[in-house]
């Protein structure tokens, strides 16, 4: 059973998981509630993902400051404690560089990883796919459905990695932070998005060189894609997520119907933000040229597909323009960004030639 | 007298079984000198690390403790609807409460506010007051038409819970991304369990059931009939009314911190009815006791297995210890 999109943006609200200190006085209660009021106010304003480094002063002046160092190309030195903005707008101390990490996404995992920082993951989120292999030996400390929290306090991590937008249940990051656990959300609804979380986790681990380094090695990889589907003619592309009921795909200006337009398609998407299904009548009348099916893995074929009730109108399956792909490399928010776009494009494009990148490779 | 004994024997084991397993091991004597040292700030020597103290602290022992209570809380209340409403398959959900906090739960994961204030979030806050709102309106509507009160209230208890379901099922539609949340909520569970939490709950379950146990004589009175409590002197319409508000009260508080968990509040009440008679003097204390050690009992069970909901464990234990008692109820059983 194919399950939720994985990375299903659909609303620009930011939720603020700021909260009080646990015992206020009766005197303060109202003005603590005006300023949850004014946190929240303060958070709808400003946007998701934004990152905002605040560097605190350092606390020793004899050393002379990696900030003062003149020329901008040399090594910025990862400086701690500091503050950081994670994607649900919440602002996270970071006293120090972490030495044990717990991270309950899988892109997160294969991020930390490609930073070389695998050995410091002492707890994760099970991962079906399990990438990279090395990840195997890592303890799961929670599944799709649910954090054993006790675990996690067990680990005493110095950070925790979580989900946002409901990937990690909002009571447990909650819990989490209650318990004096230091919790960065991240949350990717764009391909920008991946970007900042990628240099996001940098900074909070001390790896912000190799963070922009792989930023800009999936930037360039990106750009080769695009160049080579570049004048190619841009099919309607249908991305079935799963059909065992009712039919999903891409919700519109999703992370996937993105990737679907920079490689060179036309995303054809169920028509609503937050809206993961779409009808039968709708996706005859959009017309997809080619269909491609992230569920194949679960068992479906193209002649299953094309076997559907009224299906057979669709020039996609009049062309048996119906192919597999693989869905985990496509929609994981990490370092194998660029592959999967290459995948996308490759797929709708059998006929062109696409750069096929070597990977990033994960640390050892 | 030895049935209390035996519940109270129960209840001392699951406190110490559920404080003892997790899905983290710590060494039970580290456990015992964690617990000891918190509670009496003696010291047996620290062999334990700080995060053992978090987990057993801050994490086993208020889950334990909030299970006890909202057993208790549910096992009240079913026993003083069934009274109530001399219907023996009422339960604290039967008026429309369940469907009331859970779109108030419902609407609290879609709202785009998150804050906490002493361990209760929007979700605990909508869910208590969807519980009361749904209530009192069946309590209201129920006073119009012509019927006799009980009939009236309970059809207008299904009629009312109906229109909030079916604005729920809206809600889990619209959900997205949420659904989980909302359906984790529907379970019921006590995975949000935590001391501020718990110390606001405990007030409202603790002197709710004690002004129902209170009223013992009154809840006999009416199980007789209407006509029968008014000839010994119960104000009979004032005596419901104050009944209805506190089984609710308890109920409402119940479901805010635990979800919706079924079972407990049906089967507990019944199954003390099976064994003391129908004596709401004893039936509503040892209903207090049995659903405690139920619930506490049920989720070191759904804990140890995995973390599944709390409220299937109920029902797999429940039903077939409540078939067997049925069957070997000698006597005609009624309420």
């Amino acid at each position: 059973m194919s399950a939720a999109p994985p990375v299903p943006p659909r609303r620009s609200h930011v939720f603020p998981s700021q909260r009080l200190p646990r015992s206020t006085p009766s005197g303060v209660r109202l003005t603590a509630l005006l300023v949850v009021l004014m946190l929240f106010l303060v958070a709808c304003t400003s946007t998701v993902g934004s990152v905002a480094p605040t560097v605190a002063p350092p606390t020793s002046t004899s050393s002379p400051s990696a900030a003062s160092s003149p020329t901008p190309s040399s090594t910025p030195t990862p400086v701690f404690p500091t503050t950081l903005t994670d994607d649900e707008s919440t602002a996270v101390a970071i006293q120090r560089e972490p030495r044990t990490i717990v991270s309950l996404t899988p892109a997160t995992t294969e991020i930390l990883f490609a930073l070389g920082l695998g050995d410091r993951i002492t707890g994760k989120g099970q991962d079906v796919f399990l990438y990279p292999p090395q990840a195997g030996s890592i303890p799961d400390v929670a599944t799709f459905d649910s954090v054993d929290v006790e675990k996690i306090v067990a680990l005493a991590p110095d950070v925790v990695f979580a989900g946002g937008n409901f990937f990690t249940p909002p009571d447990a990051i909650a819990k989490l932070r209650d318990l004096g656990l230091t919790v960065v959300v991240l949350y990717a609804p764009s391909v920008d998005a991946v970007y900042k979380d990628i240099e996001l986790i940098g900074q909070v681990a001390g790896r912000t060189t190799q963070a922009d380094a792989m930023v800009g090695r999936i930037r360039t990889e990106f750009a080769n894609v695009k160049a080579a589907v570049a004048g190619l003619p841009t099919p309607r592309v249908f991305y079935e997520l799963d059909a065992t009921g009712a039919i999903y795909g891409p919700a519109d200006k999703s992370f996937l119907a993105e990737m679907i337009r920079l490689a060179g398609g036309i995303p054809i998407t169920t028509g609503s933000t937050d809206k993961y299904d779409i009808s039968v009548e709708r996706l005859i009348e959009q017309d997809p040229e080619v269909i491609l099916m992230a569920d194949a893995p679960f068992g479906v074929t193209a002649e299953q597909v094309a076997a559907r009730p009224g299906w057979k109108v669709m020039t996609a399956v009049k062309n048996g323009e119906i192919r597999p792909i693989d869905d985990q490399t496509v929609t994981r928010p990490g370092p194998r960004l660029y592959r999967g776009l290459a995948l996308l494009a490759r797929t709708i494009h059998p006929e062109a030639s696409i750069p096929s990148a070597q990977p990033i490779p994960p640390v050892p | 007298m030895i049935l209390a004994g035996a519940g109270l024997v129960a209840l001392v084991a699951v406190l110490g079984i559920g404080v003892a397993l997790g899905s983290v091991a710590i060494a039970p004597l580290d456990t015992l000198a964690i617990v000891t040292h918190r509670l009496f700030g003696i010291d047996l020597g620290r062999t334990w690390s700080v995060s053992a103290e978090t987990i057993v602290w801050d994490l086993r022992v208020p889950r334990v403790l909030t299970s006890l209570v909202v057993g208790t809380a549910l096992a009240v209340a079913g026993a003083t609807f069934q009274g109530l409403l001399r219907n023996p398959l009422a339960d604290p959900y039967v008026l429309g409460t369940a469907s009331g906090a859970a779109l108030g739960a419902a609407i609290a994961v879609l709202l785009p506010v998150r804050f906490v204030i002493l361990g209760f979030g929007l979700l605990q806050g909508l869910a208590f007051v969807g519980a009361l709102v749904s209530i009192y309106t069946v309590y209201r509507l129920s006073r119009i038409g012509g019927l006799s009160p009980l009939t009236s209230l309970l059809l207008t208890g299904y009629a009312v819970g109906s229109l909030l379901a079916a604005g729920l099922a809206m809600a889990m539609y619209l959900s997205g991304a949420a659904l989980r949340q909302i359906f984790s909520y529907l379970m019921g569970g006590f995975d949000t369990a935590s001391w501020p939490q718990l110390a606001g709950t405990l007030p409202l379950v603790l002197i709710g059931c004690l002004l129902i146990m209170v009223r013992a004589r009154s809840l006999n009175g009416l199980l007789l009939g209407e006509e029968t409590a008014a000839h010994l002197g119960i104000d009979v319409s004032r005596e419901r009314a104050i009944l209805l508000s506190l089984a609710s009260l308890v109920t409402a508080a119940a479901v805010a911190v635990s979800g919706l968990i079924g079972f407990v509040g049906l089967v507990v009440p019944h199954v003390v009815r099976l064994i003391v008679g129908p004596n709401a003097r004893l039936v509503l204390p040892l209903s207090a006791l049995g659903g405690a050690v139920l619930l506490a009992f049920a989720d070191v069970i759904a804990r140890s297995v995995g973390d599944i909901p709390v409220g299937i464990v109920t029902a797999l234990i429940g039903a077939p210890f409540f078939i067997v008692l049925l069957r070997r109820a000698r006597t005609g059983y009624e309420l």
